[in-house]
């Protein structure tokens, strides 16, 4: 009877440790801050060339064109249709 | 992106480029610029190439996190925000006109 007893008591302890280990570690995953890009200001911007539909070909655009020139916004989105 | 948009003549007015990039398809971007009444261009980096260079390419996407950089014309970055941060452009623009003043 005692035994059983200290069987459950063990088992509810457990079960309590496990369950606190896994809320510390899912609050742990939404505060952490995710990493800041490695580029950083001061960096020169890689060159790329990517290309854009302008409703009648596909055409190429390249970083470079724009150097001394125009200052270039580059706003990455996650995917088009969706807010923001 | 409808946020640049609003702030388009600004942006422009200050000598900047607004471009757009995700890794949809030329043609997805296209119909999105079209929905959301966007008209600078949205490129494609299909595939990932240029995400990943730039050091954004996020596991929980599969795909670009947001983020703003501003490249001046002798190509460095100017400023950067990143997630909710990049939502807003008025860093951006405030900096653009900015720089333009200094130059």
């Amino acid at each position: 009877m005692s035994g059983s007893i200290r069987k459950s008591v063990l088992a509810g302890l457990l079960t309590a440790a496990l369950g606190a280990g896994c809320l510390s570690a899912m609050a742990q995953e939404k505060t952490a801050a995710p990493a800041p890009p490695q580029l950083k200001v001061g960096d020169a911007a890689p060159e790329f060339k990517l290309q854009y539909f302008d409703g009648n070909d596909l055409k190429d655009v390249h970083l470079s064109d724009y150097k001394g020139k125009k200052n270039v916004v580059l706003a990455f989105y996650i995917f088009a249709f969706t807010g923001g | 992106m409808k946020n640049f948009q609003q702030n388009l003549q600004k942006l422009e007015a200050a000598d900047t480029q607004v471009l757009g990039v995700s890794m949809d398809s030329p043609f997805a971007n296209k119909a999105f610029a079209d929905q959301i009444g966007v008209t600078f261009p949205l490129l494609s980096d299909w595939g990932g190439e240029v995400t990943h260079q730039y050091g954004i390419y996020t596991d929980k996407y599969k795909a670009a996190r947001r983020v703003n950089f501003l490249i001046g014309k002798d190509g460095t970055i100017l400023e950067e925000q990143v997630d909710k941060e990049a939502i807003d452009p008025t860093k951006i623009v405030a900096a653009c006109e900015r720089h333009k003043i200094n130059r």
